[in-house]
């Protein structure tokens, strides 16, 4: 590292190690680029820094007293020690008098097991607290929207208050009174509701202050398993963890791409996924109203599919991974040509975050409108996805659907067509006509890619177990088109994104390496971004 | 430990109407440096630190019209921009309303373009902002170190005794409120009383009755 320094980079040592980092980084954040966590309240990448909890204090050889790492920028031939004697002693006395006037509820508090006072004490705090005083209690406060405050479990941090100033640009929160008796509060009964990012400060509390009236005692932190993926309620496609119990999906949380949605999402898809736990699910492999093995009914499909003298047309949604949709529009081109159409939910105006011009939650409703257009696919319906059908309704050749129910038609959706191919998550009464009913797994239970409003090509994985027989859409589409071209079906989620990327000159050179967990724009080298 | 020694310190007491009481304030200035005040505030570099309580404040008093909105014109001409106007707007509200309301606070954000919230943060972190309304006597009584071990708890809880009120109410007659401050800096006189602009010096419980009775006359 040292040896590569220019003017603009500065180095010094940190506990021992020789550390360059580009001047004006601060020494909390040169700690973290070589693996070193500095324990820290007030400090949040995304908000600037007040230098007030006094937690990450570290000692600096030759200063008379410690700095706060989060703000003192890091010099030339600096000595700092982040662990020495002093430094430790100095984070538990801290935490001490952070606990002066804690409730300790640590058993019935949900930010338990992700809290950062929780961990704090655990690794260095005192084995107990010399306080003899009754504790301050301040009680809780519904704060409207999804946030409830817990005033005792505060630490002062001014993180909320902060986010609503600087990134909500909607100052809301403030510190009412002062010292002891300090809490953050709203002005009087004005509180949150309408404010369309609120939920963000619960994610940034680092202590159970701030609770989602949502997730309320639904689910304990540590048993809840995250995984990684992308917001399918706009095509903002910010970056999420899905946090999943029990096969169900309990809270989404905003993962930090900074190319996109920075740490940050918006309330109305933090809330959108009861969706995803639906149960009313399509199970098995239907061929004619009888269950059927994988194998067979792929088998009687591929030759109804040849057998099929009269045109080809297909219907999708924008919640369709690019596999599918890539995959979809290979197989029509491979019987002969026909027309996608797909629908998507749409709505009025862009919901901007200010503080994080990248973000705005967007006008269409689903992740992947841009992916659809890109495989030149025609939006029919309106605004609320519904209709623009009629003419598939009684369409008498070959009728494909992937992933859209179509729960505004009725039953006699198809009723005229030569062959009618469902491939679906959901039961619908508009199946009912299908020769072909195939179970396809939703995006929580695949994985897959969307394409952005951006153009920004991003990934996800699966969190959800699915229905048994149910299978990934381009698996099966992956395979009929591989049967129709004797070529080798796709067997994994890379394979059919090479499949298709192969073809699609928007996708271009892009691999499921190259994408990582940030996604990137085709023909752009891949964004930097944090940790 | 009933030998403990004694601390040779005999309070001398409240020195009682020393004859400054009864002056006002142009007296003690003199005509020509207090003048006339005029509502709109003089010269803009004084026009925040405008220090005098109305004889009668009014909850419901129009802030920042006519001439008092000249004066935060001028108030705000001196910084460079409007959140730093915010300590003397809220001072000058309570000039004319004798305490910071919600509606208040709400009013000054309007003015300034500031959040109610922030104005809220900010009047409530400072103390001689009055959030709730006081009595005619905003009587403060000091029971920090020096006064606290000369007695001010004792003094402080005579004040709630003769005005029969609790700690920050005001009392029937709207005359009186009692409050706790903390230190005065008065430590050489314990127990210091600030009661309005004024200070009452080595106050002890027996003379809380004649201060007050002072008071109600001059409150007539």
């Amino acid at each position: 590292m040292s040896d590569q320094q220019t003017p603009n980079t500065v180095t010094f040592t940190l506990d021992g190690q020789e550390v360059t980092v580009p001047k004006g980084t601060t020494i909390l954040r040169a700690a973290e680029s070589i693996g070193i966590k500095i324990p820290h309240y007030c400090f949040h990448p995304g908000l600037s820094s007040p230098a007030m909890c006094r937690l990450c204090l570290v000692e600096v050889e030759g200063w008379p007293r410690m700095a706060p790492s989060c703000k003192e920028t890091a010099q030339d031939g600096m000595v700092v020690f982040t662990n020495s004697e002093l430094a430790q002693k100095q984070r538990t006395g801290v935490l001490e008098f952070y606990l002066v006037n804690h409730p300790l509820d640590c058993p019935i508090c949900d930010q338990s097991g992700e809290c950062d006072l929780q961990d704090y004490v655990f690794e260095e705090g005192r084995e107990h607290g010399r306080g003899r005083e009754p504790k301050r209690v301040l009680g809780r406060d519904d704060f409207g929207g999804d946030v409830l405050f817990n005033g005792d479990r505060c630490v002062m941090c001014t993180r909320c208050v902060r986010f609503m100033r600087e990134v909500a640009e909607d100052e809301r929160l403030c510190v009412v009174e002062r010292g002891n008796r300090a809490v953050i509060d709203t002005f009087f009964e004005e509180g949150l509701e309408g404010s369309p990012y609120a939920g963000n400060i619960i994610d940034i509390c680092p202590v159970g202050a701030l609770i989602s009236k949502d997730f309320l005692h639904k689910a304990r932190a540590w048993d809840l398993d995250r995984t990684p993926s992308v917001c399918p309620s706009c095509s903002q496609g910010c970056n999420i963890t899905l946090q999943v119990r029990d096969d169900l999906v309990q809270r989404l949380k905003p993962r930090e791409n900074l190319e996109v949605n920075g740490w940050w999402m918006c309330d109305f898809g933090r809330h959108n996924y009861e969706w995803m736990n639906r149960t009313d699910r399509t199970e098995v492999p239907m061929v004619r109203g009888q269950e059927v093995g994988w194998a067979d009914a792929l088998g009687d499909l591929l030759q109804a599919l040849k057998d099929a003298k009269e045109s080809v047309k297909a219907v999708t949604w924008a919640h369709a991974p690019n596999e599918e949709m890539g995959l979809l529009s290979g197989l029509l081109a491979e019987l002969g040509g026909g027309e996608v159409v797909y629908r998507s939910p749409r709505t009025e105006g862009e919901v901007p975050l200010p503080g994080f011009p990248l973000l705005a939650r967007r006008e269409d409703l689903a992740p992947n409108v841009n992916g659809a257009e890109i495989f030149g696919f025609r939006r029919v319906g309106d605004n609320n996805s519904q209709g623009g059908l009629d003419e598939l309704a009684g369409h008498d050749g070959v009728l494909i659907v992937v992933g859209d129910p179509i729960e505004d038609y009725g039953e006699d959706f198809g009723s005229k067509a030569e062959l009618y191919v469902y491939l679906g998550s959901y039961q619908s009464k508009t199946a009912s006509n299908a020769h072909f009913v195939l179970p396809i797994t939703t995006f929580a239970e695949q994985e897959g890619t969307y394409t952005n409003v951006q153009g920004r090509v991003q990934r996800f994985w699966p969190g959800v177990r699915s229905p048994a027989s149910a299978r990934p859409g381009w698996l099966i589409l992956g395979a009929l088109v591989a049967e129709l071209t004797g070529t080798e079906a796709p067997v994994s989620a890379d394979q059919a994104f090479a499949k298709i990327a192969e073809k699609t000159s928007e996708f271009g050179g892009i691999t499921y390496r190259d994408l990582g967990p940030r996604g990137a724009v085709a023909g752009k080298p891949a964004g930097v971004s944090g940790d | 430990m009933s030998e403990a020694r004694k601390i040779p310190f005999r309070n001398p007491g409240w020195a009682g109407n020393t004859g400054e009481f009864d002056l006002t304030e142009a007296q003690v200035r003199g005509d020509e440096y207090v003048g006339k005040r005029p509502p709109e505030g003089g010269h803009a570099s004084g026009a925040s630190t405008y220090p005098y309580m109305l004889a009668e404040r009014d909850p419901e008093a129009p802030i920042f019209d006519g001439p008092f909105k000249e004066r935060l014109e001028k108030i705000r001409s001196r910084y460079p921009d409007a959140r730093s106007a915010l300590l003397p707007a809220l001072g000058m509200a309570q000039e004319l309303r004798g305490y910071l309301s919600p509606e208040t606070m709400e009013q000054v954000a309007g003015l300034l373009d500031l959040s109610p919230a922030y104005v809220r943060g900010v009047a409530t972190f400072y103390t001689m902002y009055n959030k709730r309304p006081v009595g005619r006597f905003l009587i403060q009584v000091c029971t920090n170190i020096s006064c606290g071990i000369c007695g001010g708890d004792d003094v402080l809880q005579a004040f709630l005794n003769n005005t029969e009120t609790e700690l920050g109410e005001t009392s029937e007659d709207g005359n009186f409120t009692v409050i706790e401050a903390e230190c005065l800096a008065g430590c050489g006189f314990p127990t210091t009383v600030q009661i309005n602009s004024r200070y009452y010096e080595n106050v002890m419980p027996k003379d809380v009755p004649e201060i007050l009775e002072r008071l109600k006359a001059q409150g007539e």
